[in-house]
């Protein structure tokens, strides 16, 4: 057993002792963050099924909710239903004969058929934000091949991109986070631009041409690069004041619930060695050792202090 | 007031018999306060998609832990206040460290003032927590600033500072109550 005195020390060292700790926590924050990231996403990985426990009885009540509140207005619902339809049915004819045109088109132009990307879906398990980040946890099961730089989308447009992979869970860091930045294109300007998340609902508009400004309402999709293919659907262009392009989000970015995963694969597109870019031979560091290229001069005997040595 | 001398018959000649069953009861009547951190922190991490959410552990942890360090500090040692914090930094994904840190600055100053707390009255009490709660809040901003290498806007914090002092009160009621019934260990 401790003296009373020594119990009296350790009672006074220990609070400044836990702060040194915490301190040091701090500092390894700001090192390695992806450490305690890791840590903190096998705890989420560890609690995964007492989440689905946890908002079960949530997500039942909205259900009734839901089914409450269509069964009030059933007669005006069935009404705009039935008009929806009859828009939604014009569109499929079009989309029919436009996927035909297409595939005549890519037929004669002998087009290269883009590989089909492996996706995983999974349901939101936590909504992982903090007051200045914006990221979900996402329950993808056992035996994923999630890889991180991974896109992320729901069944509007793009979410975000993969930043940790546990066991079980995957981080995904969104779109209107405060350190994410997407290349993306502007569908009717063809101006390349890069959308920079600043924590609220619409990401910013930035590097975008000076004499291509966005236009209010056209399309924002994804530009090539690395693993996040072309084309994937963003979302419009609004302006929220005067030379301030944002995008709103064709994702609902509020409330997630089921989330697809996509693995496009690596970019390996390499392109090829341009004419100056070509590997030049190194010349011997002191063009006098060895022989001459003139023929008729005499060799000079290899002495020390010549030039270059 | 002095809170530590709320249990008259603490020294009474006439004490319960020491059982198994009551030595379990009072620690975990004492553990109270920790288990109410610690519940709250795992329970705000779910996906419930409650707006302040995040910033509601926070001010959870912060409230409980200023009010236990200086109302009975038996209930809340420095180690349980290290081990909460721990809890609070695996089920969130803030800047790692500022809530920890946070908490046992909060529980030194408590812990230290607690005498002078407990004759100050509650609405000088809850001014000196709002003063630290904007001050934690503002340490974890700029964390994150130099984290990000960004000035970033310091609407978050402010609100997290704003939901920490506004929950006190509420929070205060809740465990003045436990403090007499459900975690007081003398009612084991």
């Amino acid at each position: 057993m401790l003296s009373i005195h020594a119990r009296q020390v350790l009672a006074k060292a220990i609070l400044p002792l836990l702060i040194l700790l915490a301190v040091g926590l701090v500092l390894l924050g700001l090192v390695r963050r992806p450490a305690v990231d890791g840590v903190r996403l096998m705890a989420t990985d560890f609690m995964a099924p007492a989440y689905h426990g946890l908002v079960w009885p949530q997500e039942r009540a909205m259900v009734w909710l839901t089914d409450l509140r269509g069964a009030t207005d059933l007669a005006k619902e069935n009404s705009r239903l039935r008009d929806e339809n009859r828009a939604l049915r014009h569109w499929y004819d079009v989309a029919v004969a436009l996927a035909a045109e297409n595939g005549r088109l890519k037929n004669s132009l002998h087009w290269i058929p883009q590989t089909v990307p492996q996706y995983v879906t999974g349901r939101v398990t936590r909504d992982d934000g903090g007051p200045y980040s914006r990221a979900v946890l996402l329950d993808v099961g056992s035996g994923h091949q999630v890889r991180i730089g991974d896109v992320a989308l729901d069944a509007a447009g793009l979410l975000g991109r993969v930043t940790e992979v546990g066991p079980h869970t995957v981080r995904v860091l969104m779109i209107n986070d405060d350190a994410s930045r997407i290349p993306v294109t502007l569908a009717s300007s063809h101006g390349d631009a890069i959308m920079a998340g600043d924590d609220t609902a619409a990401p910013r508009l930035i590097f975008y041409p000076q004499d291509h400004h966005p236009v209010e309402g056209e399309r924002v999709e994804t530009r090539g690069q690395s693993t996040m293919p072309a084309g994937l659907p963003v979302g419009t262009v609004h302006y929220s004041a005067p030379n301030r392009p944002v995008v709103v989000p064709d994702a609902d970015l509020d409330r997630l619930d089921i989330v697809r995963v996509f693995d496009y694969g690596d970019d390996d597109s390499q392109a090829p060695d341009a004419p100056g870019r070509v590997r030049v031979k190194k010349l011997p560091q002191n063009p006098l050792i060895g022989p001459l290229p003139f023929s008729w001069l005499p060799n000079l005997p290899d002495m020390p202090g010549r030039g270059g040595q | 007031m002095v809170a530590e001398n709320s249990t008259p018959h603490l020294h009474s000649a006439v004490e319960p018999k020491q059982t198994f069953r009551r030595a379990l009861d009072m620690s975990i009547r004492a553990a109270m306060p920790s288990l109410f951190i610690m519940f709250s922190a795992i329970l705000l991490s779910a996906p419930f998609g409650i707006p302040g959410q995040a910033q509601l552990q926070f001010g959870i942890a912060m409230c409980t832990v200023w009010f236990w360090a200086h109302s009975r500090p038996r209930s809340m040692p420095a180690l349980a206040v290290f081990l909460c914090g721990l809890v609070v930094e695996i089920f969130s994904f803030g800047p790692p460290g500022t809530v920890l840190l946070s908490l046992l600055v909060i529980y030194g100053v408590a812990h230290h003032w607690r005498y002078g707390l407990s004759r100050l009255g509650f609405l000088i009490g809850w001014l000196i927590f709002s003063i630290f709660a904007i001050i934690a809040s503002f340490f974890q901003w700029a964390l994150v600033c130099l984290h990000a290498v960004a000035l970033l806007s310091p609407a978050p914090g402010l609100f997290q500072a704003a939901l920490t002092i506004g929950i006190y009160p509420s929070l205060t009621a809740l465990f003045v109550w436990g403090r007499r019934t459900f975690a007081n260990p003398d009612q084991a």
